[in-house]
């Protein structure tokens, strides 16, 4: 149970207030409604290429990091295909560096061209050292356009190419952050050793003057229900073939999203799931299986994966996975198991809440979809989910003519 | 009103911390139970510590499979209805062996401690090593390990232990294919035998714990027979030839990954301090030397950092990152022009504020949970360290001054003792520029 208070700035910024006494530090974490998801298909890694200007140098600081590492803060960021999250945690008493750092960055960057020159170096050596420089680290620059045709989800958020990357100019720089680093685009949640009224005070000092802009109004095409199998071969420099297996599925915040969460668990979450133990200890096809969700706030996937034992052929495999899917299709499934996942599902849960920071961010994450209510229901809605909930899900979502595979094979 | 952005808000510098206590009791068998209590989240972590890492081994690998090993079979049940057991009651089990020693970790809402505790009970003392998981888990690590080849970061890192300590040293070798192939089950049983199998070990818990888990707790592993010492053997440090630097060429490396660095020492060690500010001030934190170098203005790389390693009975000091492929060489170049630097001229007194301010408020910070707490404590409760060490902390990074920076600069990182591993390639190859272009401009 995350407990809140919740007030609005006449500029539209959001503002959530988690009091914790028990810890000396404060968390301040500042969410911007935008991810690669609202980026122009031509100018993709945009988002995430932005994040990294962010600590460039704002209107007044020329150095983001320095004053907040003298006064004992840390500081982060990370983009997703849904949203763009900075946080900050430092010594309580040293709160107001905080907003005095987000209210400035929040009114302008620097837009220094030096900047941008190097920041688009450093991206691009990030998109070599996570993406092509890893074994399978290209899996997902492959997987997303065959699993989504229309949805931006089709491009990963790191960009399609490093091209992308490279064209950036400091004008779509500029106009990315005036259309959405807006105080009326943002949700900033303070959480730790903090008072409501500190808050009150910091915002009305900080973040007030800072005007608010043209609302932006989301209107992405949404991908349509996929109605045939779809297959994609590739082969790299790897050592062992792979199957990846990605399935439509409801979005974080849908009604369904728990049941097919805790079906792709009975799946492969662990290693008493299903295809672990049908599919790497009964027979050996896999040295490594597993399923798991996206959680996007769109409609996501729910992926299987696993790499293969010598010997063993990709069509095999996968026909073996199919056969275990095919089973929680046609069968009810057993309340014990149900229990089970429900029982990890409960668990994971309470161990995300102890680090002050994720209780932080799961607020701002609920706040942004609309309610912030929604982080306290998690666990309500994990419990209430029926077998049949589940059989229901597996029905609609393990459809062969709703999934899309990939044959990564070893060359 | 209109206030000055310009200006930074008044601050103030972290002197002390706030530490929840470590409780300390003596079990029925006489082993002793710590306990940090922290009744925020009703959860907690139960870990069994015993003296069986790496060092501990007469076979390599033996560790990692006997301690991996206990969670697939017991005489009373299969590695199958273990791991239906511990999902059931959303239980997580962790099953670890690092250089100096192993642990079984288990996470569990505290709820579900009665019904965890006894299976932690049976892995501990009716482990049965059974053949199919044996050859279960031999493949999935040789297959896990092919992969980890494949990545540049994993290779450089085995190849500077290696160096450092000597490939025969438990602080110096990595799991090897050739070796994990002919592994015997005696050999793992043997190892479980000796040092794992009724052998003293402590326990550390932390989170929701009252003197009820206390009392569980003590039903079930309070009663384990413990018999006789671990015998500590003794290891030598062979370091392999001088500091020649080790290349390791791939040619399909778009990046190289760059480990530079030397054995150094133990947390007890008298400069162990001044050692710590100086790495900060070189590569410990975002703000750092080589960070605003390398990546910040060059923009060479994603990530450069250094580090202090410590372990119970020796260390070292180490800087990673990698770097596009062309820009190795260079990157070299100023990692040693900047630990000149740092040999030659003081730091100011404002970049030494900075930084210790920063270390004082990551330390603050990473005693934010539980765990973390019971992870800072174990350094005293099992390296050996006074009682004092985490409340006596920031005083320590607090007194180091300048001048003992440069002194430590000049002693630890003395241009000849410091070991150059490059995984990758330093010059781009021709027929590599064609590919990397086609990569980029597809």
């Amino acid at each position: 149970m995350i407990h809140y208070e919740h007030f609005v700035l006449d500029n539209g910024l959001r503002v959530y207030v988690h009091e914790d006494e028990s810890t000396p530090i404060a968390a301040v974490n500042i969410l911007y409604n935008v991810g690669s998801r609202d980026e122009d298909p031509n100018r993709t890694g945009f988002a995430h290429l932005f994040e990294h200007l962010m600590f460039g140098g704002s209107r007044h600081i020329p150095s983001y990091d320095e004053p907040l590492q003298k006064v004992g803060g840390e500081n982060n960021a990370f983009t997703s295909p849904d949203i763009t999250n900075y946080y900050i945690t430092l010594p309580s008493a040293n709160l107001e560096t905080a907003f005095w750092l987000e209210s400035d960055r929040m009114l302008s960057l620097s837009f220094d061209p030096q900047v941008l020159d190097v920041q688009q170096k450093v991206v691009i050596e990030e998109f070599k050292q996570r993406y092509l420089n890893q074994p399978y680290g290209d899996v997902w620059l492959k997987m997303r356009p065959l699993a989504y045709q229309e949805h931006p989800y089709r491009w990963a958020t790191i960009g399609k190419d490093i091209s992308h990357i490279e064209n950036a100019t400091l004008d779509d720089v500029k106009s990315f952050f005036f259309k959405y680093y807006l105080p009326n685009n943002a949700v900033l949640v303070v959480a730790g050793n903090v008072t409501v009224e500190q808050v009150k005070q910091l915002c009305q000092k900080w973040f007030a003057p800072i005007p608010s802009g043209e609302p932006y109004v989301r209107q992405l095409p949404q991908e349509p229900v996929q109605t045939e199998a779809r297959k994609l071969e590739t082969s790299a420099n790897v050592p062992l073939n792979a199957l990846y297996k990605a399935y439509h599925m409801p979005g974080r915040f849908d009604p369904d999203f728990q049941a097919t969460d805790l079906l792709s668990d009975m799946l492969g979450r662990s290693k008493s799931s299903r295809l672990y133990q049908q599919l790497l200890r009964q027979n050996p096809l896999f040295n490594n299986i597993s399923a798991y969700i996206t959680s996007s706030a769109d409609p996501g996937l729910l992926v299987i994966q696993g790499t293969l034992n010598e010997g063993v052929t990709l069509e095999e495999a996968d026909a073996a996975v199919e056969a275990v899917v095919q089973d929680l299709i046609d069968n009810p499934v057993a309340d014990d198991e149900l229990a089970k996942v429900k029982n990890q599902a409960e668990a994971t849960l309470a161990f995300s809440e102890v680090e002050l920071l994720n209780r932080a961010m799961n607020l701002a994450f609920a706040a942004n979809a609309g309610d912030p209510e929604l982080v306290n229901q998690e666990a309500d809605r994990i419990q209430s989910v029926t077998p049949a909930d589940v059989q229901r899900m597996a029905q609609q979502v393990l459809r062969k003519d709703n999934c899309s595979t990939l044959y990564y094979r070893a060359a | 009103m209109i206030i000055d952005r310009t200006q930074s808000p008044a601050y103030q510098a972290i002197q002390e911390i706030r530490l929840p206590t470590v409780q300390t009791q003596t079990l029925d068998n006489g082993m002793l139970l710590h306990s940090v209590a922290v009744q925020q989240q009703p959860i907690l972590r139960l870990e069994c510590i015993f003296d069986a890492g790496t060092w501990y081994e007469t076979t390599s690998n033996t560790a990692f499979f006997a301690v991996k090993m206990l969670g697939e079979g017991t005489q009373g049940r299969t590695a199958s209805q273990i791991s239906e057991y511990i999902d059931r009651y959303g239980a997580f089990l962790e099953l670890s062996s690092g250089p100096d020693r192993a642990s079984l970790v288990v996470y569990c809402l505290t709820k579900f401690l009665p019904n965890v505790l006894p299976l932690i009970r049976e892995l501990l003392t009716e482990p049965v090593f059974p053949e199919k998981e044996l050859e279960d888990l031999r493949n999935i690590t040789l297959q896990n390990l092919r992969v980890n080849y494949e990545k540049n970061a994993y290779l450089a890192g085995v190849l500077f232990r290696e160096k450092l300590f000597g490939s025969d040293h438990p602080y110096g070798r990595s799991q090897r294919p050739e070796l994990i192939e002919k592994l015997t089950r005696d050999e793992i049983l043997g190892f479980y035998e000796r040092v794992i199998q009724n052998r003293p070990f402590q326990v550390l818990v932390a989170g929701q714990v009252t003197e009820n888990e206390s009392i569980l707790i003590n039903r079930e592993l309070g009663q384990l027979p413990v018999q006789g010492d671990t015998a500590v053997p003794a290891h030598t440090i062979r370091q392999e030839g001088d500091q020649q630097p080790v290349l390791f060429e791939k040619t399909a490396s778009i990046q190289s990954s760059i480990r530079f660095g030397r054995r150094l020492f133990t947390r007890q060690h008298p400069d162990f301090f001044p050692m710590l500010v100086t790495n900060e001030v070189l590569g410990g934190y975002f703000g750092s030397r080589l960070m605003k170098n390398i990546r910040e203005e060059k923009g060479f790389t994603y990530g450069i950092s250094s580090n202090v390693v410590s372990f119970r009975r020796d260390g070292y000091f180490l800087i990673g990152t990698d770097v596009n492929r062309e820009n190795t060489e260079q990157t070299l170049d100023e990692i040693r022009k900047e630990i000149r630097l740092l040999q030659t001229e003081l730091v100011t007194s404002e970049e030494l504020e900075t930084v210790k301010n920063f270390m004082a408020g990551e330390f603050v910070g990473s005693l934010n949970t539980p765990f973390e707490i019971a992870d800072r404590y174990k350094v005293i409760l099992l390296d050996g360290l006074p009682a004092d060490f985490l409340t006596t902390y920031i005083a320590n990074l607090r007194m180091v001054t300048p001048e003992q920076i440069l002194e430590a600069a000049r002693q630890y990182l003395i241009d000849d003792s410091l070991q150059e591993v490059v995984v990758g390639g330093k010059v781009m190859l021709p027929d590599e520029i064609n590919k990397v272009t086609k990569l980029f401009h597809k």
